[in-house]
């Protein structure tokens, strides 16, 4: 304290010079009209730079936020498309503004948590659960390909089995001549699926649209899947064995939408009815 | 009180007196050239007996410039640039120290000699008038108009002062 005290002493004439010089620098800037527009011009500067990083860093912080409302805004419109392919099949474009319980299928956009890719059997985890109303068997797309189908949920995340796996089968179909198959992978390349079970008569030609077919409860119809690469016909067999390159790549997906069809319970009703 | 100090109150009443009163009504201008402002009152501070106090040299050198700027309607302006000056005096003294030491505690021509006292004077003068019209200006966008304002300035106080320093070559 002594020493302190020696100290504050010793630079008196320093300590008080200082002050008063800060006290100068208050009157001036408060008492003097040119030099406080300048001073508050150029502190605004400084502060204008400053916030502008802040602001840069924060918007860095709320990319996550920005992508998944942009990715509901998307999810919403695939979901309009879906369901207006769907109706205007049957009926009309007016039909299909007129009314609402027209809706067959919602979209849930989800993000992909955690995912697999090299194994035989390749997995992904969604950021969802059944909170999301998400539940086993719902078909999983991208925007430009199938991705998988819902395996199991718990409260906030769900797996999905992707195409990419050896288990995986989904029905497909080439579009624009609508015969139907199975869409395998026989884990050779990520990019390739194999659509077996296509009568050998079928007139298909390399390049021609692979979608999925609508015929089971999961996917809506004609989802765009990929192209025709290349098919052979093994000997003594009734089928052709179409190499389907995907459009999409899994590898670099970031989110997904989940599909919901609205009347699956009463599909499932009915089955149950056939069952006995 | 001893006679240097009494000496130095009148002395500073009459500057502040003069340059309140005259000096700054005097406005030197021809068209765009408006550079020249007589400024004496840094003459209180030089003129300050050697042994004051280094804090109370502060002090004062405050409240000149402050009551200054009540005058000039610049609160602040000169009294940041007083204090600097006050604060900053010894540091000149000391580089303008003479061979013998100061051995007078008065810091007047009459007692080191008319060249030293001008050397002193000037460094002293050109700091304050430098600083106070950048102070004024608050920017250095201005850069021109500061040095311009600052040597004009200097010309004309340093002139006056050194006809008022030979007229009346004060003793303390």
């Amino acid at each position: 304290m002594r020493n302190l005290i020696n100290l504050i002493l010793r630079y008196s004439a320093l300590i008080l010079f200082l002050l008063l010089e800060l006290a100068s620098f208050i009157l001036i800037v408060n008492y003097n009209k040119s030099q406080k527009e300048i001073w508050a011009h150029s502190s605004n500067l400084l502060t204008g730079n400053i916030f502008e990083k802040v602001e840069g860093v924060q918007g860095f912080f709320d990319l996550q936020e920005v992508n998944d409302s942009l990715i509901a805004e998307n999810g919403k419109l695939l979901e309009t498309i879906i369901n207006y392919r769907i109706n205007s099949k049957n009926n009309s474009f007016q039909r299909f503004e007129e009314k609402n319980t027209v809706y067959n299928y919602n979209l849930i956009p989800a993000r992909i948590c955690n995912k697999t890719l090299n194994l035989r059997n390749n997995y992904l985890t969604l950021c969802k659960g059944s909170l999301d109303s998400l539940e086993v068997g719902m078909g999983v797309i991208s925007n430009n390909g199938v991705v998988g189908i819902i395996k199991a949920v718990s409260r906030d995340f769900a797996t999905v089995l992707m195409v990419i796996n050896s288990e995986s089968r989904i029905s497909a179909k080439v579009t624009s001549k609508n015969y139907s198959g199975n869409l395998v992978w026989d884990d050779s390349d990520m990019r390739i699926l194999s659509l077996l079970e296509v009568p050998k008569h079928a007139e298909i030609s390399v390049g021609d649209s692979i979608g999925t077919s609508g015929y089971s409860i999961i996917f809506p119809p004609d989802i765009h899947i990929g192209r025709i690469k290349d098919y052979t016909l093994a000997g003594g067999s009734n089928n052709f064995n179409i190499k389907v390159e995907m459009e999409q790549d899994i590898s670099t997906l970031e989110y997904v939408y989940v599909i919901k069809y609205l009347k699956s319970s009463e599909k499932d009703t009915l089955l149950q009815l056939e069952n006995g | 009180m001893d006679k240097i100090w009494q000496r130095n109150i009148i002395r500073a009443f009459f500057i502040l007196l003069v340059q309140l009163v005259l000096l700054k009504r005097i406005d030197i201008t021809f068209g765009d050239f408006n550079y020249i402002h007589f400024t004496i009152y840094p003459l209180i501070i030089v003129l300050l007996p050697y042994k004051t106090n280094k804090t109370l040299l502060v002090l004062i050198g405050f409240l000149i410039g402050l009551f200054v700027d009540l005058f000039y309607d610049s609160l602040g302006v000169h009294a940041f640039t007083t204090t600097f000056i006050a604060y900053i005096r010894v540091y000149v003294l000391n580089l303008l120290s003479p061979t013998e030491g100061y051995g007078k505690n008065s810091l007047t021509s009459y007692a080191y000699g008319i060249p030293w006292f001008l050397t002193y004077l000037s460094i002293i003068l050109l700091m304050h008038l430098l600083v106070l019209y950048s102070i004024e200006a608050f920017s250095f966008v201005y850069l021109k108009e500061i040095i311009l304002r600052t040597i004009f300035s200097f010309i004309a106080s340093l002139f006056l002062l050194t006809i008022v320093q030979l007229l009346f070559n004060p003793k303390y």
